[in-house]
């Protein structure tokens, strides 16, 4: 029997490199770039939303147990450019896979890099770790 | 803080590989462009829509396939255009030991108190240099608009005029603008206190003054340099240089941050529960 698997991997001190960037929120401060993640699960409802859209998906462990997890992403303009089309690209019910940085307060909400489309396609829904939270370095250097 | 001392603030970022731009930029600036458009009254023509924080030329699809939003779109880890929370490369910030103290700790929160997170205007100078979303200039011989897609805002630059006398100070502050030769030169003052400049806890006073100039180089790119001055908080004034990108065929859009601004409330939550965010 198929069932929906939810990963959740821990790679300490991977992903850390956390190229600064975005263009509004911390998700730095947000979003663990210590902790990424890997989703699968049906897509239940797609926020095109400012300043950031956001995905929502049924995620079933090998329980049977459904959690619903919510990953932040772009906004509905940089999506578009990047190729999104609302309502086209992605539509509800579709079982995609969703990679990202699971938030610091440990809920069921992540920040989204890249969706996996039914198809197989790979596309960029959300901005690179550590975005917005000034980068690697401060804006200071200090010994 | 283990006697931690803040030597100096430097505008070169030590993360190269969130520069994409620069990585590209003496490749670009030996590439024959195109001739510079010219109003009939022989000024450089700004009109169009632009990219700033980029140096590479072509359509958006063409210049962010690659750069953009992580690699080739395969890579979820590779670098993305510059936001308005990252600096240009230019020379050394120079805060007061006390202002850099004070930049060092919203560092520290990670940029929580950023105050786009508010969706507040981001000041010009981020304006300018972000990259993720279009800027569009409207130039007539008397006036000439940009409008900025980050946060819907606009800045309206009179051509040979004077700063009016009744100014109340704002985010994006109160411009003038004047040709000198090719260049573009705005001259700002009347900011608010409310906006950083260039990264993370950048902050300033109502005392800012801020000189931009732009130089349209060719078809395809517009040399921007800010210089910063605010004696309330620098040792002296600081420049930042940066590149703007012609992105024909983009439009800017209706962006309205206010939507669905959860992310503020969320840090608010995060301090309450506990939740460490700091570094």
């Amino acid at each position: 029997m198929k069932r929906e698997i939810l990963a959740v991997s821990c790679f300490c001190c991977f992903c850390f490199f956390a190229l600064p960037l975005l263009a509004h929120h911390s998700f730095g401060a947000e979003y663990d770039a210590n902790n990424p993640i890997t989703v699968t699960g049906v897509l239940t409802k797609i926020e095109w939303t400012n300043p950031h859209s956001f995905i929502y998906v049924d995620v079933t462990d090998d329980k049977g147990n459904v959690a619903n997890w919510k990953l932040e992403g772009y906004p509905p303009n940089v999506l578009y450019r990047n190729g999104w089309k609302k309502d086209t690209t992605m539509k509800i019910g579709d079982k995609i896979t969703v990679t990202g940085w699971r938030a610091r307060d440990g809920t069921n909400l992540a920040q989204s890099r890249e969706v996996t489309l039914p198809s197989g396609k790979k596309m960029i829904f959300g901005p690179p770790s550590g975005t917005g939270d000034g980068g690697a370095a401060p804006a200071v250097e200090v010994r | 803080m283990r006697g931690l001392l803040i030597i100096l603030i430097t505008g070169v970022v030590s993360v190269p590989a969130s520069l994409p731009a620069q990585t590209t930029k003496t490749k670009v600036n030996t590439t024959a462009g195109k001739a510079v458009p010219r109003t009939t009254d022989g000024k450089p023509d700004l009109t169009g829509v632009w990219q700033g924080g980029s140096s590479a030329r072509g359509s958006w699809e063409e210049a962010n396939s690659g750069l953009g939003l992580g690699g080739n779109g395969t890579n979820p880890d590779g670098p993305s255009v510059r936001s308005a929370s990252e600096r240009p490369t230019g020379e050394s910030a120079p805060y007061q030991p006390w202002a850099a103290q004070k930049v060092l700790e919203s560092y520290k929160k990670r940029g929580i108190d950023d105050p786009v997170n508010l969706c507040l205007p981001p000041g010009p100078t981020r304006a300018a240099t972000q990259g993720l979303f279009p800027i569009q200039f409207i130039q007539t011989p008397k006036q000439i608009t940009i409008l900025y897609e980050y946060m819907n805002t606009f800045r309206n630059i009179p051509l040979n005029a004077k700063h009016p006398d009744d100014i109340v100070p704002t985010y994006m502050g109160d411009s003038v603008g004047r040709w000198e030769g090719d260049t573009l030169v705005v001259d700002i003052i009347g900011f608010n206190d409310r906006t950083w400049l260039q990264g993370t806890g950048t902050f300033h006073t109502e005392a800012l003054h801020v000189t931009e100039r732009y130089t349209r180089i060719d078809k395809d790119q517009i040399n921007y340099e800010a210089t910063m001055e605010d004696p309330n908080v620098f040792t002296k004034p600081w420049t930042i240089r940066s590149t703007i990108m012609l992105r024909e065929g983009t439009r800017v859009r209706e962006a309205v941050c206010a939507e669905n601004n959860v992310d503020a409330a969320r840090f608010e939550q995060y301090k309450k529960d506990g939740v460490n965010f700091s570094r």
